[in-house]
């Protein structure tokens, strides 16, 4: 999968998919190849987005979050 | 419209010019009053707004979602309801007795109507679950209550939106659950009161205001326990009405676990405590997800370093195979070697004793074919050799008797018989015989042999020939 996932669910579900085919044992090589790259990308998204949510939790209110986004939005 | 009929102080003819009347104002409006009074005394429930006191009477409307109606008691009627100190308050529900009254107002006073409460309480638990049911029944066959279910959850949202008051211990535990998550997101505060008359509108402001920000994923709605008269802001059926048609999943946390509002039935997730809500808000365990992933990548690795080692080791048997093939064939046919030698050797001593045995037995058959034989050969060869001898006896015989002939011829040609019978021999000196008068002659000299031996002879004169 070249393309960046809809969600971490969405990540998380295809890489569970992943893991069940390579513990088959059913994948070819070049299967297995493609999913473990594939599965590598997923997991740099998950990191990604764990990461995102990793750093402290953050707190605003949403005046403020209006506000902000009024002012970004300014020409 | 006709001109001609239009008369000053005149009611609007066109409007009923058939109708009674008309009737002095003042006069209609005792009769109006009087009418009402009429109507059927019920109880009445809703919420108190805009109370306002009078010396005689205190005024208040008293409302739910779908109207409301403008209330008023004499105070001595109040007195008697013996209601709790402050208890007739903006946002109160009440359960108030009575029926439709109309003031007809006067000179200078203007008129009014009010629903003229007799009796008031307040509104208890049952009234409450009773107006509650009836309105989750109504709501539940509009099907408002399956829509936020549907919605799908995100797994790992990176903003969540909260509504709640202020100050208040629901706050402090959602932090805190949301922390023992693992999640450091952003949470979008929106305060509200979260009790009084204002509640509801407010509550459904916020949540409204949050879910028009693409950001956040879900929001949280909570407050901690109380009666459901305090919770009651969260039965408001226009709260509920607008967060069912949300597009963004609202996860209600509103009371503690026996409490039960008619938010927790539109919502896509009724949680009992605020920490409840933090894991429905975030499923997923963050802390436990890293180390998963850490499984998961690993595990990844191991797949793809294994796919190719496995292969890999594979495909160095397989180029190993030949020369292990050619060594067990190498193998296999050395033991068949030994084992044919082994058997050969046993082979050849059975077959020397077989052959030994049938050479015994053939030679002893050739033996006995060759004495047989012999014996015939033999006895032919005797037969043959006497019939042999036989003949060869009588060949003798012949060639003895042919030879006594011949003996008998050759004596009979023998010149020595000849010249035993007296006659003489002429020779040469060399011993050549002299047939012939003329030889004689010829030779001069010759030598007459006899019978008792041989004398010199000279030959004179010619030859004398003899007539014939």
């Amino acid at each position: 999968m070249s393309e960046k996932p809809d969600s971490y669910e969405v990540a998380v579900e295809r890489l569970e998919e992943i893991i069940d085919r390579l513990d088959s044992g059913q994948a070819g090589l070049r299967e297995t190849l493609d999913l473990c790259a594939e599965g590598r990308e997923l997991v740099t998204y998950c990191a990604a987005e764990l990461e995102a949510v990793g750093e402290g939790l953050k707190e605003l209110k949403l005046d403020e979050l209006a506000a902000k986004l009024d002012v970004s939005a300014e020409p | 419209m006709e001109q001609g009929k239009i008369e000053l102080g005149e009611a609007i003819p066109q409007a009923g010019p058939d109708l009674p009347g008309p009737f002095p104002v003042g006069r209609y409006a005792r009769r109006l009053q009087e009418e009402m009074r009429k109507r059927a005394r019920v109880q009445l429930i809703g919420e108190v707004t805009g109370v306002g006191r009078s010396k005689v009477q205190a005024y208040f409307e008293l409302r739910d979602s779908q109207g409301a109606v403008p209330c008023a008691i004499w105070l001595n009627d109040l007195e008697k309801a013996g209601l709790p100190e402050g208890a007739l308050r903006d946002g109160a529900e009440l359960v108030i007795a009575g029926g439709p009254d109309y003031y007809p107002g006067g000179g200078q006073a203007s008129p009014s109507f009010s629903f003229r409460a007799t009796h008031v309480r307040l509104a208890g638990e049952g009234d409450l679950l009773a107006r509650l049911e009836a309105l989750r029944k109504q709501m539940r066959a509009e099907g408002l209550f399956e829509l936020q279910k549907q919605l799908a959850r995100p797994l790992l949202p990176q903003a969540i939106g909260v509504v709640t008051a202020e100050s208040g211990a629901a706050r402090r535990d959602l932090l805190a659950g949301l922390r023992r998550r693992g999640w450091g997101g952003t949470v979008v505060w929106a305060f509200a009161p979260v009790q009084d008359r204002h509640a509801a509108p407010a509550i459904a402001a916020a949540i409204q205001g949050l879910a028009a920000r693409p950001e956040v994923e879900a929001i949280v709605v909570t407050r901690g326990g109380g009666s459901l008269a305090d919770l009651w802001a969260f039965c408001d059926e226009t709260l509920c009405r607008t967060v069912a048609m949300l597009r963004v999943p609202v996860i209600s946390a509103v009371g503690h676990e026996r409490d039960s509002t008619l938010l927790d039935d539109v919502a896509a997730v009724a949680c009992s405590t605020p920490t409840h809500a933090a894991e429905a808000a975030v499923p997923l365990d963050c802390d436990l997800a890293r180390r998963d992933l850490e499984r998961v990548a690993s595990s990844l690795r191991r797949a793809a370093e294994g796919a190719i080692g496995a292969r890999a080791r594979h495909l160095a048997a397989l180029a190993r195979g030949p020369a292990r093939a050619l060594q067990r064939e190498r193998g296999a046919l050395n033991q068949k070697t030994r084992e044919i030698r082994a058997a050969s050797e046993r082979g050849l001593g059975e077959r020397n004793e077989f052959q030994r045995r049938i050479a015994t037995v053939v030679l002893a058959r050739a033996r006995r074919r060759g004495i047989e034989r012999t014996a015939a050969a033999t006895a032919k060869e005797r037969r043959r050799g006497s019939a042999i001898e036989r003949a060869a006896a009588q060949a003798l015989e012949r060639r003895r008797e042919a030879l006594a002939r011949a003996v008998v011829t050759l004596r009979a040609h023998d010149p020595e018989r000849t010249l035993e019978r007296g006659y003489a021999l002429a020779e040469t000196p060399a011993g050549k015989p002299v047939t012939s008068a003329d030889a004689a002659v010829a030779a001069a000299a010759v030598r007459l042999r006899f019978a008792d031996g041989r004398v010199n002879a000279k030959i004179e004169g010619d030859v004398e020939r003899e007539a014939r």
